[in-house]
């Protein structure tokens, strides 16, 4: 008696059933891959120094794939709290709360209905990546492992990022509280992050920063897979573990917290 | 006889800043009936009903639904009711069968038996043909029509009613009580209903208890209770100068006073039974009448007997909400 599948398929049936929803959220990715992969591109301003970089990658699209599909999912996971309050302010919350369903289905179906959003996402940006002009290569080609870490940093990042958004509108009743905090930390999140640059383009206390930020994570976890294909060391793949043992404890240490709230404090 | 199915038991609730919403309230709710929670605005009627509801959790005292305690079965308390809150509840991107199998999962309801179920309901409360459309596409009555239902899918023994046709013009108004009437008869649930229309809880309620600050002032049926205002009133007015110690006189009349020029009002046990001898009276005496009406109590006046308040003059409680339901239901 969780609830959590009839609400996720119902968070997923407003989605596909939304053209402009359905639709911008999937042409999203395509602007930005295009627009950040020439606007930053960073080897344009540096041709001699895009040996450092670059970390290996053959052009600078191949370079922010991991950034951007890092991005897309966090982007996607922040407003997953937006439909916590909608159903609050239009209804269906009190609905939820006088059936015999846990309190916690009801912020699950928001988190898992993201995260399943974000994955047709992952395809065409990839798609859209490849097809335009000097794109993305994979010079090592690039295996089933490979493939595996991709996804499982994206649907991390999202799993961390909705949780929290939607923690955070747990008690809200006002929409605009939600938009002001994702537009706070929206950038912040991606600029002070490996999402974009290298360390070595960023000041030195913004790239102490970022070392610590999820975001960075995973983009340099996608990053090296691309870049190195089929011709990945032992040292590459521990530091891959590294990276996703710290996506994994956040993200389940956020769902811990985000069950707990919603069982204690949801409301109507 | 049919045993208690709700029963509180000094069920109190302070909120913060020492108020009492709900004050030792003691009710006991027959299975099978109709039950009519009437009192003026924050007289604790949602308060009471949200803690049937286990919505929230009381302050102190208990009460058991179907046998189950509210606090600590509160699980299996939600299984056994169907709510129908004031506000709309149903997602508007769905479609309205859409929204009752989705409730239905809630309850674990089997799909073969929600299925049929569902068609059961559509067709009582005359939804089949626009089950299939989006709940945006509907007009207000039948928004009110399928939250009747969605309170329904899993087969409840209990039905709460939190003000069934707030906003809705007359007309639907009434054609909403038959659907209530024709659930209650057909699908054998006890219903508990607040409302802020006495003539709607005149005409469905089989038992009422009137509350205010949190406390029970009186309980019985529409009927013993506009009896227990002692008679009818019956307002005559004379061409003459009236007199109130002559009227006094005719049989079974309790009270007499004078209400304006020629006029007198008076109360009497039973206006059918004591209209002739009153217009006997007034011809033996060689009197002659401009005016006559009888007034027969109505739950206002029992309301306002036992709340010093008149009803009409209350605002509804939530004026956001209330606001943003009739927003929708002009649409």
């Amino acid at each position: 008696m969780s609830g959590i599948g009839p609400l996720t398929v119902r968070e997923l049936k407003k989605w596909y059933r939304n053209p402009v929803f359905f639709v911008t959220g999937l042409l999203q990715p395509f602007f930005w891959i295009a627009l950040f992969g020439s606007a930053f591109d960073i080897t344009k301003f540096f041709p001699q120094a895009s040996e450092l970089v670059l970390g290996g990658a053959p052009n600078y699209i191949t370079y922010i794939v991991g950034g951007v599909l890092t991005i897309s999912g966090l982007f996607t996971a922040m407003f997953a709290g937006t439909n916590i309050i909608f159903d609050r302010r239009l209804g269906p919350m009190g609905r939820f709360l006088s059936s015999p369903i846990r309190r916690s289905s009801i912020v699950f179906s928001k988190v898992f209905s993201s995260v399943i959003r974000i994955l047709p996402q992952i395809l065409i940006l990839i798609a859209a990546a490849i097809i335009i002009p000097n794109g993305l290569k994979f010079a090592n080609g690039f295996t089933v492992p490979d493939a595996l870490v991709l996804l499982t940093a994206i649907i991390l990042i999202s799993l961390i990022f909705s949780s929290i958004f939607s923690a955070i509108a747990i008690r809200m009743t006002n929409m605009n509280s939600i938009f002001g905090i994702v537009n706070l930390v929206n950038l912040p999140l991606l600029f002070v992050s490996y999402a974009m640059f290298s360390s070595e383009m960023m000041a030195g206390w913004l790239a102490d920063i970022a070392k610590y930020n999820p975001v960075s994570w995973s983009a340099e976890s996608i990053r090296m897979v691309i870049i190195n294909g089929s011709n990945m060391t032992m040292s590459q793949w521990g530091q891959i573990g590294e990276w996703l043992g710290g996506l994994a404890v956040l993200a389940v240490s956020l769902t811990l917290l985000t069950a707990y709230l919603a069982e204690k404090e949801i409301r109507d | 006889m049919p045993g208690n199915i709700i029963e509180t038991k000094d069920l109190t609730k302070i909120y913060k800043g020492n108020i009492r919403a709900v004050d030792s309230l003691n009710i006991q709710i027959k299975e099978g009936e109709v039950y009519g929670l009437l009192g003026p605005n924050g007289a604790g009627k949602r308060t009471t009903i949200n803690m049937l509801i286990t919505r929230i959790s009381p302050t102190s005292g208990t009460a058991s639904v179907d046998g189950f305690d509210i606090v600590k079965e509160s699980l299996q308390v939600r299984k056994t009711i169907g709510v129908v809150p004031q506000d709309l509840t149903a997602d508007e991107d769905l479609t309205g069968r859409e929204n009752l199998v989705m409730v239905s999962q809630f309850y674990d309801v089997p799909k073969p038996t929600a299925e049929d179920r569902i068609r059961q309901l559509l067709k009582l409360v005359d939804l089949e043909d626009a089950a299939d459309r989006y709940v945006n596409t509907y007009s207000g009555g039948m928004r009110k029509r399928l939250e009747l239902i969605l309170g329904l899918v899993h087969d409840p023994k209990i039905l709460f009613l939190d003000e069934p046709t707030l906003g809705l013009d007359i007309q639907t108004r009434t054609q909403m009580w038959d659907y209530v009437r024709e659930i209650q008869e057909r699908l054998n649930v006890t219903i508990i209903l607040t409302s802020h229309y006495l003539e709607e809880i005149d005409a469905l309620a089989d038992m009422v208890s009137i509350i205010d600050h949190g406390k029970v002032l009186i309980t019985g049926t529409p009927e013993e209770l506009k009896e227990s205002l002692k008679g009818d009133i019956i307002t005559i007015t004379l061409k003459d100068e009236a007199n109130v110690e002559v009227m006094k006189k005719v049989p079974n009349v309790v009270e007499v006073t004078e209400h304006g020029p020629n006029t007198l009002r008076i109360k009497v046990v039973n206006a059918d039974e004591s209209l002739p001898d009153i217009i006997n009276y007034i011809s033996k005496n060689g009197l002659s009448t401009n005016k006559l009406t009888v007034q027969k109590p109505t739950l206002d006046e029992v309301f306002l007997e036992y709340t010093g308040r008149n009803i009409r003059s209350e605002e509804p409680a939530d004026a956001r909400k209330m606001m943003m339901n009739m927003r929708r239901m002009r649409r």
